[in-house]
């Protein structure tokens, strides 16, 4: 009795209900898919065990290969694109007094809105009848004459920017409160020294919100990883499996193609890869960075 | 104390002869539409309800791209609805192998639904030897043209390849693209380009070879027939100008090119009757249909792609079986109800495959559509019919017949490579036993 009261153990009580919640919406489901993939079920009827046929097969899967490239190039797109411009905008915008918060506000609407809404505003503006290109077209230019969500070459590039359009506006807000915790007497100490903007900003700024920094390319490695509307909507993982990726290669899998075993492998081995980042990253926390 | 007494046992009496005669609620999960809910809910829903006292029909709506995904939740939990409808064989296909719908023989021989129902139709709703699906509507492919246009320019309406590419030349030099047609919104619009291909190239006996193991799919012919589509497609771009373009264009987009001769034809399904007349209707124009143009000399003249676009089955889970089959017995036992709702559709949904003579379709069809409806009954009569992919193909390969032909369109595969690959699946479907029922050739 002495002990289920005691001071420590209160917090807990708090958290059971979430844990009880997480552990049959997620923490269930998890396991048995993995177990799942040990299967050939199809999503409904009987399960017959497979041993590791899937992974077998998987490895030799040039579509499933091509979905984990096209999440390589997504992730190394998104930590070098958004995070440029969020930071170079949250560092001007620092030195914004008047009409911040309209610019915070407008970079950051369109994380707000619903992915299909983001979606099909451009969709519709990349449309070869309605769109640009009819536009374009009715004044003699040739320009955006097929959309490059439809077009091959472009539509891994033409999702992550829509994606991206949508995303960086997040990072400028963190960015921004970070940077609105460093200490001004810094700045002030550089301006009597004589320090640039740009040495402001790469002495001070960046060490000073390397933990948020770190955080936000955590964050961007592993929701890279499950990346999977903006795909889906915009172009579906095609044309030609040319915007495949490993999230909508999994979905096509179970609930396309009554592959549910196959996808539950697929599943598997992004569990595997998130495991490993939050390792890496938690391995490096051990070591002293401070992230 | 005696009013009390008195209030008490009424109130029994009535809530036993509420129960008593109250009907019991039959649901039925349906694929949504705004055009169509309204007319399902008042000349089906309504309508039953109204003609007996037993059941309550209920239908619940909801688009197929939630439905399906809900529904196969709901039916492995045990639950689901009474009346299960899925979007084809292959999906029957999957609940029957697991044991989640009701086996339809014994209704089937006591209410002779063999017999009201047409015999193909019949029995693609009959797997390992028993009935577990009624085709709730059936269509097939055809091309449809602008007929004003065609007239003014004095173009021939085509039936082989030759006359084909010889208009679609014409159509292109005067700025327009051949065909209007596009996958935005739904990528398996490419199995009805493929699926005509095969069957008018390679010709449906070849293709009911293909299907039943006699034949592998790298066959020559098979080749060929994609080599073609591939050529039309992406070195011709004869759908909506360019491989790109048709990838973006979606249904209402396809439909306002052809009203407005952004093109003069259109290889489309029969659902889309309504929509066309509507379509072209506003724009003055008339259209015209024609089967689909014989592609080589192996396709044995005109045919008609046989298709069963929805199936209706009993969940043998169901709280309400003997409703579900009522609701059924009901459907396929009164012609005209069905009649009225397919006639509010212009035939192009809602065809429950039912015998229909040619009195039976009413005066408020569309010409287009009474044509097409006796020319359908004649050719297929005369066994001159081919096979839809979604109603014939085993799930994964009827997947890969359409997802992976992007890749060849593509060019990062050859026909022969996509066909081996094609080949293999239907193996596998085979050694599964996933193969679909599939009427005998004559």
């Amino acid at each position: 009795m002495n002990l289920l009261s005691k001071k420590s153990y209160i917090a807990w009580y708090f958290v059971i209900p979430v844990v009880f919640i997480h552990l049959f919406v997620i923490g269930i489901p998890s396991i048995l898919s993995l177990a799942l993939c040990l299967t050939d079920w199809s999503g409904l009827g009987k399960i017959n065990y497979v041993g590791f046929e899937n992974f077998i097969e998987l490895f030799d899967d040039r579509y499933f290969k091509k979905a984990i490239f096209h999440n390589i190039l997504w992730t190394i797109i998104f930590l070098t694109v958004p995070v440029c411009i969020a930071l170079m905008c949250a560092y001007l915008l620092t030195g914004i007094k008047r009409g911040q918060m309209f610019y915070r506000l407008a970079f950051f609407f369109p994380y707000m809105l619903a992915s299909v809404v983001n979606c099909q505003i451009w969709k519709y503006l990349f449309h070869p009848i309605h769109g640009l290109g009819g536009f374009f077209e009715s004044i003699g230019i040739e320009a955006l004459a097929s959309s490059p969500f439809t077009t091959k070459e472009t539509s891994l590039y033409a999702a992550a920017f829509v994606d991206g359009w949508h995303f960086w506006g997040f990072l400028v807000v963190i960015y921004l409160t970070g940077m609105y915790q460093v200490d001004n007497h810094l700045y002030e100490a550089a301006d009597i020294e004589g320090a640039s903007k740009f040495q402001k900003f790469r002495y001070i700024t960046l060490p000073m919100i390397r933990p948020i920094f770190i955080f936000s390319l955590m964050i961007i490695i592993i929701w890279s990883v499950p990346v999977f509307d903006y795909v889906y909507i915009l172009t579906g993982g095609g044309p030609a499996y040319s915007s495949e990726v490993v999230a909508n290669y999994l979905y096509t899998h179970a609930f396309v193609r009554f592959n549910v075993g196959y996808a539950s492998a697929v599943g598997t081995l992004m569990f595997i890869y998130v495991i490993f980042i939050v390792g890496i990253f938690g391995l490096l926390r051990k070591l002293g960075w401070e992230i | 104390m005696m009013k009390t007494l008195v209030s008490f046992v009424s109130a029994i009496i009535i809530s036993v002869s509420f129960s008593a005669f109250s009907k019991t609620k039959v649901t039925w999960s349906m694929e949504s539409n705004a055009d169509r809910d309204p007319i399902f809910l008042e000349k089906l829903q309504n309508a039953y309800n109204s003609a007996q006292d037993k059941y309550e029909l209920e239908i619940q709506f909801e688009p197929n791209e939630t439905r399906i995904e809900s529904l196969r939740t709901s039916m492995l939990a045990g639950m689901g609805p009474d009346i299960v409808e899925t979007p084809g064989p292959s999906y029957v296909k999957e609940y029957q192998e697991a044991g989640m719908l009701e086996n339809l023989d014994s209704y089937a021989a006591e209410f002779g639904w063999k017999d009201k129902l047409i015999p193909w139709a019949y029995s693609s709703g009959v797997f390992d030897g028993s009935l577990y699906a009624i085709p709730k509507t059936h269509e097939s492919m055809v091309m449809l043209y602008n007929k004003t246009l065609f007239e003014e320019n004095g173009w021939k309406v085509p039936t082989t390849l030759e006359e084909l590419e010889d208009v679609a030349g014409k159509i292109k030099a005067k700025g327009m693209d051949v065909y209007t047609y596009g996958s935005s919104g739904w990528q398996p619009t490419h199995e009805h380009l493929v699926g005509i291909y095969l069957n008018n190239y390679a010709g449906p006996q070849a293709v009911y070879e293909a299907i039943t193991g006699e034949r592998e799919w790298t066959d020559p012919v098979f080749v060929e027939a994609l080599e073609l589509l591939k050529k039309h497609m992406v070195d011709e771009g004869w759908w909506s100008g360019s491989l790109e373009n048709y990838y973006a264009i979606g249904w209402d987009d396809f439909h306002a090119q052809f009203a407005t001769r952004g093109a003069a034809m259109m290889t489309i399904g029969t659902w889309t009757f309504q929509a066309t007349s509507l379509g072209i209707g506003q724009s003055g124009d008339e259209w015209g249909w024609a089967p689909l143009p014989s592609l080589s000399s192996n396709s044995g003249g005109p045919n008609f792609m046989i298709a069963i676009g929805t199936t209706m089955s009993v969940n043998a889970a169901a709280k309400n079986k003997d409703g579900a089959i009522d609701v059924l017995n009901w459907i396929m036992s009164n012609k005209d109800v069905v009649i009225d709702i397919a006639s509010d559709f212009q035939f192009g949904e809602f065809v429950v495959p039912l015998l229909l003579d040619d009195s039976d379709i009413p005066s408020t069809i569309s010409p287009q559509v009474t044509s097409y409806l006796n020319e359908y009954a004649r050719i297929t009569g005369e066994g001159n019919y081919g096979y839809c992919t979604w109603t014939f193909w085993p799930a994964e390969p009827g997947v890969h017949i359409w997802k992976d032909m992007e890749v060849v369109w593509a060019g990062d595969i050859s026909v022969e490579d996509f066909m081996y690959d094609h080949q293999k699946m239907w193996d596998k479907a085979r050694k599964k036993n996933e193969t679909l029922p599939v009427p005998l050739r004559d």
